[in-house]
């Protein structure tokens, strides 16, 4: 899968490249708004990561551009700005979600996942990781063919774990993905243990032992 | 205890002024008395040189005494000492049997060789009379002076200081926050207020400006801090993701983690207080105050799933509020989220909800010295490394934007918020 990712800081450019080719994503890169017009003529994505300040240029104008240009690739918009206003004008303009910095790449890949899927299957869709099957449209979880009833934090925390597979989640992502309140309010990351613990008793009781490890105080890891 | 302006200034006056016309008064009743003298000598000394020109004119027939007028007497007994001078006496009237009071003077003459002495008589009765009465309506002239003059200067001292008092009460309503130039009239038609004015005016515009700069640069700093928060968060994702990881290693990385994301918080906190103080909330709504506050507490035990501290509540059903739905949002969660986390293990919280006030109570640790600064940025009751300290600023911020009363109270180790959202 192809990945356009434009943004003017290097380093962090570069970090969102490194996780994504470890992820099997192909990359491409812009740093200013020329480059990133000249990239979105030239290829076809599978998703788009755009930065709004960028030299040269908006990234919303960009994404004008892009969509005035019948252009249906998924764009999420990365920006420092977090206001309500922002993110309305962003997602008017036609961009598919909205992350605000600073993000952990553990939901970036959520996000980008998630927008593919989306749109890949238009509609239902099931992911499946291991002996675990999740239905997405219907919210449900089979292990191994069985039922498994789970609640809207524990079904978020595995969903988020699964598209992540593999690689060590740190407490404060999995708190900031599962909160739904404001943004500037996230309780402290405690509360995600006692989510991991459910969890992974449930899991253990459909006979998916270790299949979640905790990774010292960092995070935790899902290995199908 | 300090006086206004003009009850200072009266409380002078009454003081001094009595004094200068009490003053007045001894020295005006002297000069009156000096006067009287004054005339009621020219007076016997005319009456002396009347009656001597009638004696020498008629020796014989001139009566040599009338009473209350004159006495002259061949010879003289009166003593040499008390010639040439007035004297006070009193005159026996037998028709109406009563002593009057009289002012005499003798002189001695030597008239064709005899010697006589002519005392001659007036009544000080008028004169004593007339001081009194002129003395009495100058008391009260001088009481209608008093008064007059005190409300005078109440008065005009209150004409005349009304520019300063209309320049007091502007400064004292003026808030920095909302941040508007202060209107002072220039042309009070006083020298010195104009004076004052204009340099009050400078004052706050200089204020004004540093606050507004001061704003500015918080504002940047935050923008500006997002990005390297956001280098530093995507590098430590990537770094918890290399193999070979000692535990050693994860631990620091945890902890870097913990406090990266701490700043991320607090940065996030201080650009949503910038931006309240910016007014950057503006619409309002109608919002079901009821229905947030229990689906916030739904929220927290749905979230902290058996570790919370037991929860009371007692919500009254169709509350609401007028207020903007974001900036509601963060006020409840602050409130609520503090009484979860500044809690003690087996602790309790109780919420209660009723038409004027949201009132939350929780058990925690005792607060060490006052409570003024709670609301302080970065102050923080206990060593809370988990909490970014901006949590009850932004709180007050919007409470002060609704005009909210916020009050806290502490007994020992329970703490109660009561947050009063509308006037019983």
């Amino acid at each position: 899968m192809k990945l356009l990712i434009i943004e003017d800081e290097q380093s962090l450019l570069k970090s969102i490249v490194q996780y994504f080719n470890q992820e099997k994503f192909l990359c491409e890169t812009a740093v200013s708004y020329e480059d990133g017009i000249r990239k979105i003529e030239d290829f076809q994505y599978d998703c788009i990561i755009l930065d709004i300040n960028l030299p040269g240029g908006s990234g919303l104008q960009l994404l004008k551009y892009l969509r005035q240009n019948k252009n249906k690739d998924g764009v999420i918009i990365i920006s420092a700005r977090d206001s309500l206003d922002d993110r309305i004008t962003g997602l008017d303009i036609g961009a598919d979600d909205y992350l605000t910095k600073p993000f952990h790449l553990s939901e970036l890949n959520a996000r980008v996942r998630a927008l593919i899927r989306r749109k890949k299957a238009e509609g239902a869709s099931i992911l499946e990781t291991g002996v675990l099957k999740v239905d997405l449209s219907s919210r449900t979880v089979v292990s191994a063919g069985q039922n498994m009833p789970l609640s809207k934090i524990e079904y978020d925390l595995l969903l988020f774990l699964m598209t992540n597979k593999n690689r060590v989640v740190s407490r404060q992502a999995i708190a900031e993905h599962i909160y739904d309140g404001p943004s500037e309010q996230v309780p402290s990351s405690d509360f995600v243990y006692s989510h991991i613990k459910n969890l992974k008793r449930k899991l253990k009781e459909r006979g998916c032992h270790e299949m979640i490890q905790t990774i010292y105080g960092l995070g935790y890891k899902l290995t199908p | 205890m300090s006086k206004t302006l003009q009850q200072k200034n009266t409380r002078y006056l009454l003081i001094w002024l009595p004094l200068v016309l009490l003053t007045g008064t001894v020295l005006f009743y002297l000069l009156m008395s000096a006067h009287a003298g004054h005339m009621a000598e020219e007076q016997l000394e005319l009456k002396q040189e009347n009656i001597r020109n009638a004696f020498l004119a008629n020796p014989d027939t001139l009566p040599r005494s009338i009473a209350g007028e004159y006495d002259l007497l061949a010879g003289g007994s009166v003593p040499a000492g008390l010639l040439h001078k007035q004297r006070d006496t009193t005159v026996y009237y037998p028709s109406n049997k009563r002593w009057v009071a009289f002012r005499i003077l003798t002189e001695p003459y030597t008239i064709r060789g005899r010697n006589y002495q002519l005392t001659t008589y007036i009544s000080s009765k008028e004169i004593t009379h007339l001081i009194i009465k002129v003395f009495i309506a100058e008391v009260f002239v001088f009481i209608l002076l008093l008064v007059a003059i005190v409300i005078i200067n109440r008065k005009s001292s209150g004409l005349l200081w009304r520019p300063f008092n209309d320049t007091l009460k502007k400064v004292t309503d003026y808030d920095i926050v909302d941040n508007e130039s202060l209107a002072l009239s220039t042309e009070t038609g006083i020298r010195e207020f104009d004076q004052l004015n204009q340099v009050v005016a400078t004052l706050i515009g200089n204020v004004n400006q540093a606050y507004r700069n001061q704003k500015q640069f918080v504002e940047n700093a935050s923008h500006e801090l997002q990005t390297p928060l956001a280098i530093i968060r995507s590098k430590l994702d990537l770094l918890i993701n290399t193999p070979q990881l000692t535990e050693e290693t994860a631990g620091l990385l945890a902890d870097i983690t913990e406090a990266n994301d701490r700043l991320s918080q607090m940065n996030k906190n201080l650009l949503l207080l910038t931006k309240i103080d910016n007014h950057q909330f503006p619409g309002q709504t109608s919002i079901d105050l009821s229905g947030a506050v229990e689906k916030l507490l739904a929220n927290y035990q749905h979230f902290y799933d058996g570790e919370l501290p037991l929860v009371w509540k007692s919500i009254q059903t169709g509350i609401s509020v007028t207020a903007n739905a974001s900036l509601l949002e963060v006020l409840l969660n602050n409130l609520i989220n503090n009484a979860f986390v500044h809690n003690i293990p087996h602790g309790y919280v109780t919420v209660s909800l009723s038409p004027h006030a949201l009132i939350i109570e929780n058990t925690g640790h005792p607060i060490a010295g006052g409570t003024d600064q709670l609301f302080e940025r970065f102050k923080k009751g206990r060593e809370q490394s988990k909490t970014t300290g901006l949590g009850l600023s932004l709180v007050q911020r919007i409470c002060s934007i609704y005009h909210y009363r916020l009050v806290y109270t502490h007994m020992q180790n329970i703490h109660r918020v009561t947050w009063v959202f509308s006037q019983p």
